[in-house]
């Protein structure tokens, strides 16, 4: 069912592949399964003019060989399908504004690699992909909470959940131990009482609060839920920062900014926590395995001596703010049956696992099958990022992940609650300002 | 001229060293560009309060990262491109804003007071406003993905300067110019070419070379109208290729910015000279 | 012997031409030479006139619309009227944008035009090198924004700043500096970029504006005794009035507007301390996805950059009022 449902153009293939199921369960079937959709399709007709140009708008992956490869499995595609796909990187926050303007003006790419609960934003502009989406959740062990909360709206996808980005704390093993610690500690009063020591020795811990796109939102997001704190009630209405363990995780902040901190951490942006790290002014920061992959490449001295931990525990739990890519159909494109198939067919197992291996744990995938996958435990030191999915939540908590949730992470409000706390602000006056700051944009 | 007077200490104190401090603080990040965009990765990643810090010079100076600009991106064809969509937006932005200005300046008829109030007023419209309705024009008009959409599109930013500037430069050139090409038997259409014109070009060089300049460092537009690598133009092109997520690529990037703009810098010396000398011919004549 | 001159239509806001009565009194009343000089301006003007319909008058218009409608990203939105503009007035850090707005342009303005001022005296002193240090006085202004605001953010990074190693070196300062951390400092840095980018603008138009002050005039100033700083008061900066007028108008258009700068820098923070107007509006366009409110935030820079043209043309016709005709 989920084959027909995944390609309605084809009418023949149902059958061998009930057959193949029925038969063993072994990977060897599995292989033939994804096989069969490219023999059958060889052996068809095309279904495409010649010339038929699909764009595709994504980001500039942080690693080239992923994006060689997916640019290999781009061109296999259009040779077999006898189609021009056309694969655009740039950006993600250029994606971003490319997207707005490209649905203003109904015309430009036609698929558009979306970030976040982005979404949801454009949700009328999207083509319902429920069926490749299903059929990908189906075939790979289901979806990850956070990919569908981003990617799914009443039911309905509106977008193909490609992948999350990992995030860990990165840390000096050799630092650590010299301050006594073998265990990246597990909970946030342990990490305050461990900055401590390495700031007093001169090894501070760095985070950005500015206006970035990733590492501050990272960071504050997942500290505001951690000590219980989040933005509103399930109904999506009544903002509720200002109940819960909110005061707690800002007044913890505050703390642990004099006593543990890289103070510079007000004007980074995305990339100065890489810098600073590689550059051994930092012992511990939160970052994904970007810092890892340069230093194997250019620092050999960093790269053997750091390694990766979870995020420590609140009273509320351990929580992770992970930015999620999914891949939308628009509505506008002329190509819509070519773009679902093209979606459906890179990520099914056989391409999107050599992409995913070639991602070095750099992205988590949506689908839960891929958790034992080899790539995870090729390096020990990297192994930790293939849990943080799970503990994974949406913004807009405990809301819908929709268009108010991303106005308030758009305006840095929960970013801002934090960083006007370190700059002087009382913690009360901080958070009583975001608390007004989110009511304006919920109560509208 | 301004007198010489001998090296004396007074010049020194007034003229050199305060100009050298000025060209210090203008062209100090130049020099750093350079030495980033030829410093090995593994030394930029050193804070600046280590003993090792060497902010002024590098031991190990390599060419890779001007390598992988020319070699990874399409750095050269981007530069091409950049040229090109500056020098024909900059040439239809003189063309309208010159015969605009001395119509403005020169003509009297009824509504011109307004019509150069409008033509300002649009200057006013920030590009942030503009740019989405903007896709949508040039959509329609098919323009999107080639140099096209820049190049008719910049235009609405640069005519409104140029005119300005223009009109400016006609209104102190005296009437009696045209008055005596006309007694002299010249057509009106014939005094403006062959008297105005000439006498007009410090007005309109600079009114070019800031219109060119203008073009050339325009991002917005050029970000959301072209999509293929190829057609791409410098700042665009440089950024979206050489900042993959959280790391970006200093060297090549700095390599990029430097090689964006010297060999522009290198046109300009010729154009400067030659407008100043205009202007000053144009009082003494 | 230049004596300028204008008449009526030249200066915009002529009190002529704004009544439709006088219009159509006039096209009747008109000579025959006259009509060919309004064919003359119509056809001068219409080149102009095309590009400008084309692609600008329907997106303003349609930016004004949208202003006026609640439209997000994807969807048509409905007519609410100065909804937009309420929102934003009640709207925390839209205000907090204006001001920043305001006092970044002022002061980088005023840096601007004393700096460039100041350099272009001494290089119309100059005896050599001419070229070579215009040139080189241009590359801040060539080198393409969003890159040189990129190595300038490198140069002012707090693990980094070669800005600071300086300064500890000069014994100017025991602690390091973080630049863009502070809401006053952040503030500082991105004027002191923007000036940095924009004083050759300001250093070459003003030198071009000092080759056309007659040099007899100075020289009949030193024989009756001024100093120099009279000589530059009295004489050189009336004389340059009008060029310096021109020059400041357009710069405080492009910094009232600036986007690209402050967006690479800081991108509006810390805490929306560097926020302007427009990257306030891109924001809003992009990030939250609301056309309407981003729309109005950026026509919320009209007025007021109306008004500075208004006190330009003004200035100037009062400037020049002994000379003018009515």
């Amino acid at each position: 069912m989920s084959a027909k449902a995944a390609n309605p153009s084809r009418k023949t293939p149902q059958i061998p592949r009930r057959v193949v199921l029925k038969g063993a369960a072994s990977l060897a079937s599995a292989a033939v399964l994804d096989l069969i959709p490219e023999i059958l399709r060889a052996a068809q007709a095309p279904a495409y003019l010649k010339g038929t140009k699909l764009h595709f708008l994504q980001w500039l992956n942080f690693l080239p060989a992923a994006d060689k490869v997916f640019l290999e499995q781009t061109a296999e595609f259009s040779k077999q399908m006898g189609v021009e796909v056309q694969v655009e990187r740039i950006g993600m926050n250029d994606v971003r504004t490319r997207a707005a303007a490209a649905i203003s003006a109904r015309s430009g790419p036609d698929i558009i690699l979306l970030d976040n609960n982005s979404p949801h934003l454009f949700a009328d502009s999207l083509v319902d992909v429920s069926e490749v989406a299903e059929a990908i959740g189906k075939e790979q062990g289901g979806y990850y909470a956070l990919s569908q909360a981003n990617a799914c709206a009443g039911g309905h996808w509106l977008a193909v959940p490609q992948h999350a980005l990992s995030t860990g704390w990165n840390y000096r093993e050799d630092w650590l131990k010299e301050a006594g610690y073998t265990e990246f500690p597990d909970t946030w009063e342990g990490f305050r009482e461990m900055g401590k020591k390495l700031k007093a020795a001169g090894r501070p811990i760095g985070q950005a609060f500015g206006h970035s796109e990733n590492d501050p939102n990272t960071y504050c997001y997942s500290l505001l839920w951690g000590f219980g704190g989040y933005e509103v009630e399930k109904d999506g209405k009544r903002v509720v920062l200002d109940k819960k363990g909110t005061l707690e995780a800002v007044k913890f902040n505050t703390a642990i900014w004099k006593e543990c901190f890289d103070e510079g951490g007000l004007s980074w942006d995305d990339s100065s926590n890489n810098r600073a790290f590689l550059a051994g002014s930092l012992s511990v920061t939160l970052n994904g395995p970007s810092i890892y992959l340069v230093a194997r490449d250019k620092f050999p001295e960093v790269y053997h001596a750091m390694n990766h931990a979870p995020q420590p525990k609140g009273p509320a739990g351990r929580f992770y703010f992970l930015p999620t890519r999914s891949a939308a159909v628009m509505k506008y494109s002329q190509n819509q049956k070519l773009a679902k198939e093209f979606i459906r067919w890179y990520m099914a197992k056989a391409q999107y696992g050599k992409w995913f291996g070639v991602c070095e744990t750099f992205m988590v995938a949506p689908t839960k099958m891929w958790y034992g996958d080899p790539v995870w435990t090729k390096d020990p030191k990297l192994t930790m990022f293939r849990d943080v999915m799970k503990d994974a939540r949406a913004i807009g908590y405990a809301g819908p992940p929709g268009r108010k949730a991303s106005e308030s992470m758009a305006k840095y409000i929960i970013v801002d609650m934090f960083a006007k706390a370190i700059q002087g602000t009382p913690p009360e006056e901080s958070l009583a300002w975001a608390a007004g700051e989110l009511k304006k944009i919920y109560g509208a | 001229m301004a007198a010489a007077g001998g090296a004396g200490w007074r010049r020194w104190v007034g003229l050199y060293l305060p100009l050298g401090a000025v060209m210090l603080f203008t062209l100090f990040p130049f020099y750093y560009m350079v030495v980033t965009a030829i410093r090995p990765d593994r030394e930029m990643y050193i804070p600046w309060n280590r003993p090792n810090f060497a902010p002024f010079w590098t031991l190990q100076p390599t060419f890779e990262h001007i390598a992988l600009l020319f070699r990874e991106t399409l750095f050269a064809r981007w530069l091409l491109n950049t040229l090109i969509i500056a020098a024909m937006s900059t040439l239809i932005s003189l063309f309208c804003g010159l015969l605009a200005a001395y119509a403005l300046a020169r003509l009297r008829f009824p509504g011109g007071g307004a019509l150069g109030t409008g033509i300002f007023v649009t200057y006013l419209v920030p590009q942030t406003l503009l740019f989405i309705p903007l896709g949508d024009v040039v959509r329609t008009f098919h323009l999107a993905n080639t140099p096209w959409a820049l190049i008719l599109t910049y235009p609405t930013f640069l005519i409104p300067f140029c005119t300005w500037l223009m009109m400016g430069y006609f209104r102190t050139i005296p009437r009696e110019l045209e008055e005596c090409a006309q007694i002299d038997g010249a057509t009106r259409v014939q005094a403006i070419v062959r008297i105005i014109f000439p006498v007009a070009m410090p007005g309109i060089l600079s009114a070019g070379i800031f219109a060119f300049t203008l073009s050339w460092n325009e991002f917005l537009y050029a970000m959301v109208f072209l999509s293929s690598a190829s057609q791409k133009t410098v700042p665009v092109g440089v950024v979206s290729e050489l900042v993959r997520g959280d790391t970006f690529f200093w060297g090549p990037l700095m390599a990029g910015a430097l090689l964006g703009s010297v060999p522009v810098a290198f046109i300009y010396s010729f154009f400067v000279e030659q407008y100043v000398s205009a202007m000053t011919g144009a009082v003494k004549g | 012997m230049a004596e300028v001159r204008h008449n009526a239509s030249s200066l915009p806001l002529s009190r002529s031409g704004l009544s439709v009565a006088s219009w159509l009194r006039r096209l009747r009343t008109a000579s025959a030479t006259e009509r060919r000089e309004w064919l003359l301006a119509f056809c001068l003007l219409l080149p102009a006139a095309v590009m400008l319909s084309l692609f600008m008058a329907y997106p303003f218009v349609r930016g004004i619309w949208l202003s006026l409608t609640n439209t997000v990203v994807g969807q048509v939105g409905t007519f609410i009227g100065l909804q937009n503009y309420v929102i934003l007035w009640h709207d925390d850090i839209f205000r907090r944008a204006a001001a920043n707005t305001f006092i970044y342009t002022a002061v980088a303005t005023i840096l601007k035009l004393a700096l460039g001022m100041v350099v272009a005296l001494m290089m119309n002193n100059l005896l050599g090198f001419k070229r070579i240090l215009r040139a080189s006085m241009l590359l801040p202004w060539i080198v393409p924004t969003v890159l040189s605001a990129l190595a300038w953010k490198w140069m002012i990074d707090p693990t980094f700043s070669i800005l600071n190693w300086i300064m500890y070196q000069l014994g100017v300062i025991r602690f390091r500096v973080d630049w863009l951390g502070g809401p006053v400092t952040a503030m500082v840095s991105v004027i002191l970029v923007n000036v940095w980018r924009g004083m050759p603008f300001f250093a070459i138009t003003l030198l071009a504006g000092l080759q056309t002050v007659n040099p007899e005039v100075l020289e009949a100033a030193t024989i009756d005794g001024a100093t120099a700083l009279q000589r530059f008061w009295k004489v050189t900066w009336p004389l340059m009035m009008p060029i310096t007028m021109v020059v400041v108008l357009f710069s405080v258009v492009m910094t009232f507007a600036d986007f690209q700068l402050v967006y690479i820098l800081t991108g509006g923070g810390p805490t929306n301390s560097t926020h302007l107007f427009a990257t306030y509006a891109y924001q809003l366009s992009i990030a939250t996805a609301k056309l309407g409110e981003g729309a109005a935030a950026s026509l919320a820079m009209f007025p007021f950059l109306f008004l500075v043209v208004l006190f330009q043309l003004w200035y100037v016709r009062c400037g020049e009022g002994g000379k003018g005709e009515a």
